[in-house]
């Protein structure tokens, strides 16, 4: 327990540094801005108690926040996709898969975790943009932000997944 | 209550996200001017959108009261309208040539302004009721006339009230002449039409024409002479065939008939004695 705890805290530093130090000085063609930080929702397995995915989802997003200079949005953000990743990931996976089944792609297979990963990360996308902008005056724009950075989180979410699962493998 | 600890301990992450999404909205809402200004004046927007609705609402809810008010007010509104109407009228009316000339034939004369009380033209006998009595000078035998001619002779009175026989009663008579010459007759009505009276005793040498006018003759003390009556409408042989007998279109349209005067002349009283103590003498 105290390493998964320890495991966690550590996935959860990485992330928050890397996002910090990289990933928040990367603007795509003025739009696409990743943010990987959500991969460490997407790595809580099944049968883990909501209250607790939801705290470590508030905390990190509070910590990005904090690092990021954007009080509450990334904490609302990820708050809100630690709620409803219990319930992604127990419509995505087999009915007779083990009840602590990690995510991941060897564990689901490739589509599978797309799937799962691609509407995660698209509804952190959106909320994380949404309440970012906090109106629909240049639509376009937000858009366009939004599904850029989207699709870039997703690739490196995967890129994190690929490393993680061969090194597993 | 064990319902209520069951229901908490089934939906908890319900609760600890909501809590978890307030804090964060907080957070957001205090660290970022852009967000809360955002926020701000869309809750401003709000607030004042909901009451602007309770106003109405309210102001829905006192409409009863208000149109009471509204009714009441708009009642006493129209009892001045009409009372200024009258008064504006009174100062502003136009006289025709008709009401002029009454004007000058009654100057000298005390007039007293009258309203008809109750009023008939379908009987053969007509009588009106003005609002004037003995308290307000009013006696029997006085004339009374309107704007538009003669009405008739005060038939009785009370304190307050007097009885008017109008042109339209079988037995009224009243002198009259024809404008512009000597001759004279009198006016009574026949009964047939409210607006026609017929002129009776014009001698068969006298020269008039259709649409001549008709006054009083002033061959009594109850009205002076040449107050207007009517304008001759059609010229006939009376039955003896000795006189004409003139058909006359009234001036007064007696079923319209609201307000009148009633003429006090100042010597009326001393005549009508004279007049009397003429009759005894002659019948003794």
């Amino acid at each position: 327990m105290v390493i998964t705890f320890l495991q966690r805290m550590l996935w959860m530093v990485a992330l928050v540094a890397a996002q910090m130090m990289v990933f928040n000085y990367m603007h795509l063609f003025g739009y696409a801005t990743p943010l990987p930080f959500i991969y460490f929702l997407l790595l809580f397995p099944r049968g883990t108690q909501r209250w607790s995915i939801l705290l470590w989802g508030f905390i990190c997003g509070l910590l990005c926040d904090v690092v990021s200079l954007t009080p509450g949005i990334g904490a609302a953000s990820m708050t809100l996709i630690a709620f409803v990743q219990p319930l992604f990931l127990e419509h995505m996976v087999p009915k007779d898969a083990v009840d602590d089944l990690q995510p991941g792609i060897d564990t689901m297979g490739f589509w599978s975790y797309v799937r799962y990963a691609g509407l995660l990360t698209f509804l952190f996308s959106l909320c994380y943009f949404l309440v970012l902008s906090f109106n629909f005056f240049h639509i376009v724009d937000l858009g366009l932000s939004f599904v850029s950075s989207w699709l870039l989180t997703l690739l490196l979410c995967l890129s994190f997944e690929g490393v993680r699962s061969k090194r597993n493998g | 209550m064990r319902a209520l600890l069951d229901f908490i301990s089934k939906y908890y992450h319900w609760l600890i996200f909501m809590v978890l999404e307030g804090f964060s909205f907080v957070l957001l809402f205090q660290f970022n001017h852009y967000h809360s200004s955002v926020w701000l004046t869309t809750a401003n927007r709000v607030v004042g959108q909901v009451d602007a609705w309770e106003q109405e609402f309210l102001r829905y809810i006192k409409l009863g009261e208000v149109n009471e008010q509204l009714t009441r007010r708009n009642l006493i509104l129209e009892q001045n309208l009409d009372i200024l109407s009258a008064r504006l009228a009174a100062l502003t009316h136009d006289s025709t040539a008709t009401e002029r000339l009454q004007a000058e034939r009654l100057s000298g004369i005390t007039t007293i302004p009258a309203n008809v009380v109750t009023n008939s033209v379908l009987r053969r006998n007509n009588f009106i009721t003005i609002d004037k009595g003995e308290a307000d000078g009013v006696q029997p035998e006085m004339g009374v006339v309107c704007g538009t001619g003669i009405v008739g002779i005060v038939y009785m009175s009370s304190t307050h009230y007097s009885i008017v026989m109008p042109l339209l009663n079988s037995r009224s008579r009243i002198s009259c002449r024809l404008r512009g010459s000597s001759f004279f007759g009198y006016l009574k009505w026949e009964g047939s039409h409210p607006l026609f009276a017929t002129l009776d005793d014009i001698p068969r040498h006298a020269r008039f024409k259709v649409g001549d006018i008709v006054e009083t003759s002033g061959f009594s003390s109850v009205f002076p002479r040449g107050i207007f009556v009517g304008k001759v409408a059609k010229i006939e042989n009376s039955d003896d065939g000795l006189s004409y007998k003139l058909r006359v279109h009234l001036g007064t349209d007696f079923s319209c008939l609201q307000q009148v005067i009633v003429l006090s002349q100042q010597f009326q009283p001393e005549l009508r004695d004279l007049e009397q103590k003429a009759d005894s003498v002659a019948s003794s």
